[in-house]
């Protein structure tokens, strides 16, 4: 199997790597680096629980080639802070907007995307940014809760 | 996932080389979204995954006159961005804000959706209303062809092996334009079209001077409803009768399959619904 050679920035840190060219970032997030806070849900883009944060948007990571990656800034879960939990997670905390956990990495990297584009977002639009998010234990209400009580109006 | 050889192009003179190349044996990796679901599935028989996501050529939104061509990588987050077609063409905008989700919007290409050809792609049935033009190049020539004559059935068009869409081509909304898209689907957001339609009207003195209908989902490729479009142009008077009379016409405009989102029973009845709908929200619309 061909190898490529990437070059990118992953939590802050440069990653130089030669990698097989047909693996996901997902499959390298988990495997290459351990990096499993990153959730393998559906594996076709359609539960958001592989969502990642690449320069400044947010995408399914397993629906990323690894070669895609070269020269990008990829921000996970893990990155989101050094020591403690993010205003946002503490509050999704605080609300107990989690049950299972599983879409929880997901939900929290589309909504701190949502939160650095805008710090008063109304319900429509937190709806709107988990939308690519699926949770089947809590119903997302006190997901949106746990939002609203953050966010600035 | 299968294995393969990942070419990158830096630009579109080297992925039209490629192409030359590779010939049938080769698929192009715009924003993946379909692609690599099928290459894990082993749906991919092609060898060889050429990468165009940083080819500069094939990308932005661009006024040149009364026109606005789109690049084929535009990916569906930039169109809903793009204060141009929001002004000149906001069926496209509406019909990109259904797709997928916004982990998808920021991945998929509009290029993509047009190449995959499925009779579902959210994007089709607004360029079917705007008449858009589709500019493909090879590396020894480059044509344009109407939307229309590029399908010729589900995953097919008549895009040739060492060819690529390089951009699609549409003419800015004029006055008196009004139109709409709905889609239905299991859910709003992350799902496939059951049926979609999309209408442009252009009204003048309280008649339709010019009006196109096109269905997604409900026939091998999405297609317009002619007949219907003809019966509306002949109408004096509108009220909801009448429509509904001649919204059931779609049914003779459409061939639709069975499926696990919906029988072919089922398809027809609601095609002549939003069909319906559509008019009835564009007629009531500015216009």
């Amino acid at each position: 199997m061909k190898k490529i050679k990437i070059n990118f920035i992953l939590n802050d840190t440069q990653i130089i790597d030669e990698v097989p060219v047909n693996i996901t970032l997902l499959e390298y997030l988990r495997d290459y680096h351990k990096l499993t806070g990153t959730k393998e849900g559906c594996s076709k883009g359609e539960c958001g629980a592989c969502t990642v944060i690449i320069n400044n948007k947010t995408y399914n990571s397993c629906l990323i080639l690894i070669p895609e990656i070269d020269g990008k800034k990829v921000l996970t879960i893990e990155g989101l802070s050094k020591d403690d939990v993010t205003p946002l997670q503490n509050s999704l905390i605080q609300e107990g907007a989690f049950q299972c956990g599983f879409c929880a990495s997901g939900m929290v990297m589309s909504l701190t995307d949502l939160l650095s584009k805008n710090d008063s977002p109304s319900i429509e639009e937190i709806r709107e940014s988990i939308s690519g998010n699926l949770c089947r234990c809590t119903g997302y209400k006190k997901i949106v809760d746990a939002v609203k009580k953050i966010s600035k109006s | 996932m299968k294995e393969f050889e990942y070419y990158r192009a830096k630009n579109l003179k080297e992925a039209l080389n490629y192409s030359k190349t590779f010939g049938k044996n080769k698929r192009f990796l715009a924003g993946g979204t379909d692609l690599i679901v099928r290459l894990k599935d082993n749906l991919i028989k092609e060898e060889n995954i050429i990468d165009i996501q940083n080819i500069e050529e094939l990308k932005g939104i661009n006024e040149v006159n009364d026109e606005i061509h789109i690049g084929a990588l535009t990916t569906f987050s930039e169109i809903i961005e793009s204060d141009l077609l929001k002004k000149y063409s906001p069926l496209i905008v509406e019909a990109s804000k259904k797709v997928g989700s916004p982990q998808i919007r920021n991945k998929g290409t509009i290029g993509g959706n047009i190449c995959n050809a499925s009779p579902a792609g959210d994007s089709i049935p607004p360029l079917f209303c705007e008449d858009a033009k589709l500019f493909l190049e090879s590396s020894s020539d480059s044509r344009i062809v109407n939307i229309e004559d590029f399908f010729i059935g589900p995953g097919k068009t008549i895009l040739k092996d060492d060819e690529i869409l390089v951009k699609i081509i549409i003419k800015k909304w004029k006055k008196g334009e009004s139109g709409f898209f709905n889609k239905l689907g299991q859910r709003n957001a992350l799902t496939i079209a059951i049926a979609s339609s999309c209408i442009k009207i252009k009204k003048s003195d309280g008649r339709i001077d010019d009006i196109k209908i096109a269905l997604g989902s409900v026939s091998p490729t999405v297609v317009r409803a002619k007949r219907v479009e003809n019966l509306l142009k002949n109408l004096k008077e509108f009220n909801k009768d009448e429509l509904i009379k001649i919204c059931n016409e779609v049914e003779k405009e459409i061939d639709p399959i069975t499926d696990v989102r919906g029988s072919r029973e089922y398809r027809i009845e609601v095609s002549k619904y939003l069909v319906f709908e559509a008019l009835n929200n564009s007629l009531n619309l500015r216009g």
